[in-house]
C-alpha cells in the first residue's frame, strides 16, 4: 500500500529574475514499510524531493499525498504538526540541539509528537545509555548521529527521511551506523527514505529512485537487497 | 575592492552596523549635549556678565553709604571699579501684581547694561531703560510713559530705551521665585540724575503731606514751599539711605577686600561675592547641575554603547571568519586584512561621533537657546554653543577605542594558519552549568534549560543585554525620579511651610514699630532674615514669629515645629556643626557683638543655610533686627501699599514661577526617557538579533522536529523577560542609588529629599517591560521567515 504519493511535483526557485526548476514534474508511489534509496548527483532535486517530504518545503506545482493526506496545502502550523507526528529527521550534520544533554535533546520530542516513545529506551537501543548527560559536543561524530536516529525514531513517525545519514563519518563508523539505522526502522516498522549519493547504500534499498535535472531517471524495485555485511564499502 | 567589500559587508550586517551607529549617535549625542549645555551657560552667562561689568562684589549696609565712603573704596589697591548702587522692587502704579526693580548705578563703569533698542545710556537722562522682555510681555514701547511708586511718591517716567542687564539676567524679585515671569515683574534703570530729582520730589512730598497736617492754609503749600526745606545736607542723607550697597570690580579675594573695607570705613561691612548673588550664584548652580547631570547619565549611555560594540564586533569578526580565511588563502598579509576589518570600527566611529556631535548640538540647543528651555530662564542677547574642552579628546578617544574593539576581535581570527582561518567558527563546548547540581533543575522545561544554558554559554551576550536593561531602568528611574524629588519639594513647599496667600516685603532695615502695626494690621506670622556669620560662614539667622502657622518651620518628617524659647535651631545642612544641647557661638554683619545659644534640634530650610530662632529669644539676646516679611491671609488687593513695603507676592503666583521651573525639568526627563527607551530598543534588538542568528541552527532543528512558530517565538521572548526580570531587579535600586547621589550633588541650592512616586517606578518597569517585549516580539516574528533548508545546512 502506498504511504506517499507523489503527483505531477514541480519545485521552482525564483532569484531575481532566474528561474530554477529543482524538480520538474515529479510522480511515484512508495509503499508503507519500504527502505527507499534516492539516488543522484548534486543538484539534482534529490534534497529538494526530500524536503517537499519532510514538509519542510511545498511544490510550486502538484500534490504530495502522505498516509492519504494532502500535505502540499497545509498551513506552516499544519506542516509543524506534520512534521511532528508523521515524519522523522535524521540529518548529515545531526543538528542536535548543543545546550540540551543527550537525553534532553531525545525527550524534547516528546513534547511535540502525540505518541512519542521513551527516551531512555531509544537511547539505550542506540547503546549510549551512558552518555545520558553528556552535551553533544562531548560526543564523537557517530556517538551524535546515533542520538539524532534515537531523537527521530522517538517521535514514533511512519516516516524516517535521512539526508546524507553517513556523508560526514568515516566510513567504518558509517557503515556501523547505517546498520543500526536500518535495524530499528525494520524492527519499528518504519519506511525509511534515505537521500545519498553513495551507490553502495543503494544496492541495499528496497527501492532506488535515480534523479537527475529534477526529473525522476528510473525507478528501480530491487526483490533481493543486500545486506549491510554484503556491500562491498 | 576592498572598500567595497567594506561597504557591501556593512550592508549584509545592516541591523547590527545601523544600531551600532545609533547607539554611539545617542552616546555621544546625550554625552556632548550635556556637558555643552553647561559649559554654554557658563561661556555665555561668563560673556554677558563681562559685557555688563557684573559686580564681582557687593557690599551691604542697612544704613546705606555716603559719598565719601564710596571714595574711600574706590582707593582701595586692587579694586578697579565701584559704584555706589541702587536695586529696588517698586509696584507700578495703576497695575495689579505688577513691579519692577528699579536700579542706579552712580558709576556707569559697573553693573551696566546693553541697550537692546533706542538711547544709549546718558548719565544726565531723565528716562527710562526697561527690560526689553518685560517691554514685549506688557506691550510697552519707548516712548511710552510708566508710573513706580516710590516709598509714597509717585515716580513717572518715559522709556527711552529697552535692555538686557548682567545684573537681572535671571529676574527674580527675591530668592524665593524660581523662575522669572516677565508679565508681573522687570528692571529698570534710571540715571543717577533722576534718582536725585526723584529722591528731592519725595522729601517734597514728604514735607506737603507734614504741611498739610500743620495749619498752613492749603493755597501757600505748592513746590515753592516745600522747595525751600530741602538742602543738600538732607538730599546727601536721603541718597546715603538710598544707596544701601556697593558694587565692585576687583580681584581681590573675599577676606583681602573684608580686611581693606574695614580698615577704610572703620566698621564691619558684609560683603558678597558674585557667587553669592542671587543671578550668578543660580547661572553657577545650573552650570553644575548640568556637570553634574552630564558625569554620570550621558556617561552611562556612551559606556552601554562602547560595551555593546565590543560584543557586536566581535561576532562579526567570528562570523566573517572563513572570508577572512579566503583573504588570507587568496595571498593577502595580516596587516591588509586587520586594516580592512578594522576600519569596520573606525567608519562606526566617525559616523556615529559626527552624527553625536549633530544630535548634542540639538540636545544643547533645545536647552540652552532663546527659544530653548532655558530662554525662559536665562536673559542674554547672546546665546552661543560652547563645548568643553575634553570633549575633544573624548569623541578622539571613542573612534580609537572602536577602532581598537575591531582590530582586537579580528586579530584574534587571523592568529595561526590560513587554514585555520578558513575554519568556520566553532562554538565552546559546553558544559553543564552550576544549577544542573540541584535536583530541581531535571524537573524544569526543555524550553527553561535550554533558555538558561543559552545565556551561560553566551555570557557577554547575556550581560551586554542585561546592562542595557539596567541602563535604561537607571535612566528612567533617575529622569522620572527627579520631576518627583522636584514635585514633592514644591510640595512641602506649598503645603508643609507655606499657609498664606500672600507675602509682602518689607524695605530693608524697616522701622519695628511700623512694622509691627502693619503686623497688627494684616495678621499672619512674620520673619526676619539676616546674614551672620556662624564660625566664618555666611548663614542666614531666620527669626520667627509664627503663632498662626501661615509660615511653618518644619522638622525632618515635615511636621511643624513649634519652636521653643530655649535655645536656636540649625537646618539639617547644618548638623554636622553642632549637636542638640551643644553651644553656638555667632555674629551678625555689620555687628561687633556676638551671640551664644543653645542648639535645640534641626529643622528642614529647603532654601538657604539657616540658624533658627523665635522673636522671644532674639528679643531676650539683644539681636538687632528688623521685620524682613509678613505672611499674611489678606489677598494682594486687600494691602494697601506705603513706604514700608516693598513688594506684595501672592503665593499662587510664586508657585506658577515654580512650575515653570519644573517644566524645565520635564523636557530634560522627557529627552533622558525617551533616549533611554530608544537605546533599551536599540542594544535589546541589536542583542536579540545576535542571539536569534547565533541560535538560527538550533530554531531550524526546532522547526523541523515539528514545533510551532508560536512555541518558539515564546522561547524567545521568555529569555528577553527573564534578562528584563534580573534588569529590573538590579536597575531600580541602581537608579534610585544614581538619583540620591545626583540629588547630594545638586543639593548645594535647596535641600530637596529623594522621592519616587509609584507611578515612577510603574513607568519606568512598564516602559522597560514595553520595550524588552517589543524587542522580543519584532525579534520572534523573525523567526517565521527562517529558513530550515538553508539553516540546516553545513556543520556547526
Amino acid at each position: 500500500m502506498s504511504i506517499v504519493k507523489f503527483e505531477n511535483v514541480t519545485r521552482i526557485y525564483k532569484s531575481g529574475e532566474h528561474e530554477l526548476k529543482a524538480l520538474d514534474d515529479v510522480s511515484f508511489n512508495l509503499d508503507e514499510g519500504k527502505f527507499v534509496v534516492i539516488l543522484g548527483p548534486s543538484g539534482a532535486g534529490k534534497s529538494t524531493l526530500l524536503n517537499m517530504l519532510g514538509g519542510l518545503d511545498s511544490p510550486t506545482e502538484g500534490t504530495i499525498t502522505v498516509n492519504g493526506r494532502d500535505i502540499s496545502t497545509l498551513s506552516d502550523n499544519e506542516l509543524a504538526d506534520y512534521r511532528a507526528a508523521t515524519v522523522g529527521f535524521v540529518f548529515q550534520f545531526y543538528n542536535l540541539i548543543p545546550t540540551l544533554t543527550v537525553y534532553e535533546n531525545v525527550e524534547l520530542v516528546s513534547q511535540i509528537a502525540p505518541d512519542a516513545l521513551d527516551a531512555k529506551q531509544m537511547i539505550a537501543e542506540v547503546g549510549l545509555s551512558d552518555h545520558l548527560h553528556n552535551f553533544p559536543s562531548e560526543l564523537s561524530g557517530g556517538e551524535q548521529q546515533r542520538i539524532s536516529i534515537a531523537r527521530a525514531l522517538a517521535k514514533n513517525p511512519k516516516i524516517l527521511l535521512c539526508d546524507e545519514p553517513t556523508g560526514a563519518l568515516d566510513s567504518e563508523t558509517g557503515v556501523r551506523v547505517l546498520k543500526l539505522l536500518l535495524g530499528m526502522a525494520r524492527n519499528y516498522g518504519k519506511t525509511i527514505v534515505i537521500v545519498t549519493h553513495n551507490q553502495s547504500i543503494a544496492k541495499m534499498a528496497d527501492t532506488v529512485i535515480r534523479v537527475k535535472n529534477g526529473k525522476i531517471r528510473e525507478i528501480i524495485n530491487q526483490d533481493r537487497p543486500l545486506g549491510v555485511e554484503e556491500v562491498e564499502w | 575592492m576592498l572598500t567595497r567589500k567594506l561597504l557591501r559587508t556593512a550592508w549584509s550586517y545592516k541591523a547590527q552596523f545601523i544600531s551600532m551607529i545609533i547607539m554611539i549617535t545617542l552616546g555621544m549625542g546625550m554625552f556632548l549635549g550635556f556637558n555643552m549645555e553647561w559649559k554654554t551657560i557658563e561661556v555665555d552667562t561668563g560673556s554677558f556678565f563681562e559685557q555688563t561689568s557684573y559686580a564681582d562684589y557687593r557690599l551691604y549696609s542697612e544704613k546705606g553709604f555716603t559719598s565719601d565712603d564710596i571714595k574711600k573704596i574706590s582707593s582701595i589697591k586692587g579694586v578697579r571699579a565701584a559704584t555706589r548702587y541702587l536695586s529696588v522692587n517698586l509696584d507700578l502704579k495703576g497695575e495689579k501684581n505688577k513691579s519692577l526693580a528699579l536700579d542706579v548705578s552712580e558709576n556707569y563703569k559697573v553693573s551696566t547694561f546693553t541697550v537692546i533698542d533706542g538711547a544709549a545710556y546718558d548719565e544726565s537722562s531723565d528716562g527710562f531703560w526697561l527690560s526689553d522682555k518685560f517691554a514685549e510681555k506688557n506691550k510697552l514701547a519707548i516712548g511710552d510713559s510708566l508710573s513706580l511708586e516710590f516709598q509714597g511718591t509717585e515716580i513717572s517716567v518715559k522709556i527711552v530705551g529697552l535692555i538686557k542687564a548682567g545684573e537681572h539676567m535671571i529676574c527674580v524679585a527675591d530668592k524665593n521665585q524660581m523662575m522669572p515671569d516677565y508679565s508681573t515683574f522687570g528692571y529698570a534703570y534710571i540715571s543717577p540724575k533722576k534718582l536725585k530729582a526723584v529722591l528731592r520730589d519725595k522729601i517734597q512730598n514728604d514735607f506737603k503731606k507734614e504741611l498739610e497736617k500743620s495749619r498752613v492754609p492749603a493755597e501757600f503749600i505748592d513746590e515753592n514751599l516745600t522747595g525751600l526745606f530741602v538742602t543738600d545736607d538732607m538730599l546727601s542723607e536721603v541718597e546715603t539711605k538710598a544707596f544701601a550697597q556697593i558694587n565692585i570690580l576687583s580681584d581681590l579675594s573675599k577676606k583681602s577686600l573684608e580686611k581693606a573695607v574695614k580698615k577704610k570705613l572703620g566698621r564691619t561691612i558684609m560683603v558678597t561675592s558674585k557667587d553669592d548673588h542671587v543671578v550668578c550664584k543660580e547661572a553657577n548652580g545650573e552650570a553644575e547641575e548640568g556637570k553634574t547631570m552630564g558625569s554620570v547619565l550621558p556617561v552611562l549611555f556612551l559606556a552601554i554603547a562602547i560595551l555593546t560594540m565590543v560584543t557586536t564586533m566581535h561576532r562579526i569578526a567570528t562570523k566573517e571568519k572563513t572570508q577572512i580565511g579566503t583573504l588570507k588563502a587568496l595571498g593577502f598579509k595580516n596587516r591588509r586584512i586587520l586594516r580592512h576589518y578594522t576600519s569596520y570600527g573606525l567608519f562606526i566611529g566617525v559616523v556615529g561621533t559626527a552624527l553625536g556631535v549633530a544630535l548634542g548640538y540639538a540636545v544643547c540647543k533645545a536647552i540652552m537657546s532663546e527659544d530653548g528651555m532655558m530662554g525662559t530662564y536665562f536673559d542674554m542677547p547672546d546665546w552661543g554653543v560652547a563645548i568643553p574642552a575634553f570633549c575633544y579628546p573624548v569623541m578622539a578617544a571613542t573612534i580609537a577605542l572602536l577602532t581598537l574593539i575591531s582590530y582586537l576581535s579580528v586579530r584574534q581570527q587571523l592568529k595561526g594558519t590560513a587554514a585555520d582561518a578558513l575554519r568556520p567558527y566553532s562554538p565552546k563546548k559546553m558544559r553543564k552549568i552550576f544549577l544542573e547540581r540541584f535536583r530541581f533543575w531535571d524537573k524544569m522545561r526543555f524550553g527553561t534549560k535550554w533558555n538558561i544554558r543559552d545565556l551561560s554559554r553566551h555570557k557577554s551576550r547575556s550581560a551586554m543585554t542585561l546592562f542595557g536593561i539596567v541602563g535604561c531602568m537607571v535612566l528612567m528611574v533617575g529622569g522620572l525620579g527627579m520631576r518627583d524629588t522636584m514635585a514633592g519639594f514644591l510640595n512641602l513647599l506649598d503645603h508643609d511651610i507655606s499657609n498664606y496667600t500672600t507675602k509682602v516685603n518689607l524695605v530693608d532695615d524697616a522701622d519695628m514699630k511700623k512694622s509691627k502695626e502693619l503686623y497688627r494690621e494684616l495678621g499672619g506670622d512674620w520673619e526676619s532674615l539676616a546674614g551672620i556669620s556662624l564660625d566664618g560662614d555666611t548663614v542666614t539667622l531666620d527669626i520667627v514669629h509664627n503663632p498662626s502657622g501661615l509660615f511653618n518651620v518644619i522638622d525632618e518628617d515635615n511636621n511643624r515645629i513649634e519652636l521653643k524659647n530655649e535655645g536656636v535651631y540649625l537646618c539639617l545642612r547644618l548638623s554636622d556643626r553642632a549637636k542638640p544641647g551643644d553651644e553656638i557661638k555667632f555674629s551678625p554683619y555689620g555687628s561687633k557683638k556676638t551671640y551664644s545659644a543653645k542648639v535645640l534640634g534641626y529643622n528642614r530650610s529647603v532654601m538657604t543655610e539657616s540658624v533658627t530662632i523665635t522673636d522671644t529669644l532674639a528679643d531676650k539676646l539683644g539681636i538687632e533686627y528688623s521685620v524682613s516679611s509678613i505672611y499674611t491671609d489678606k489677598k494682594i488687593a486687600e494691602i494697601k501699599s506705603n513706604d514700608l513695603i516693598s513688594g506684595k507676592q501672592d503665593k499662587a503666583q510664586l508657585m506658577e514661577s515654580f512650575n515653570s521651573f519644573v517644566e524645565i525639568m520635564d523636557g530634560m526627563v522627557i529627552i533622558l526617557v525617551i533616549a533611554a527607551a530608544v537605546l533599551g530598543i536599540v542594544v535589546l534588538y541589536n542583542l536579540g538579533i545576535m542571539s536569534y542568528v547565533e541560535r538560527s541552527r538550533e530554531l531550524a532543528t526546532l522547526k523541523v522536529l515539528g514545533f510551532r512558530n508560536r512555541t518558539i517565538g515564546r522561547l524567545l521572548i521568555s529569555q528577553n523577560i527573564w534578562l528584563t526580570f534580573i534588569g529590573v531587579a538590579i536597575g531600580l535600586p541602581a537608579g534610585v542609588g544614581v538619583l540620591q547621589w545626583l540629588i547630594t550633588a545638586l543639593a548645594g541650592e535647596y535641600e530637596m529629599r529623594l522621592m519616587l512616586g509609584v507611578l515612577t517606578y510603574l513607568v519606568s518597569v512598564v516602559l522597560t517591560f514595553g520595550v524588552s517585549l517589543l524587542v522580543g516580539l519584532m525579534v520572534a516574528r523573525k523567526n517565521k521567515k527562517i529558513d530550515m533548508v538553508e539553516a540546516l545546512k553545513g556543520a556547526e
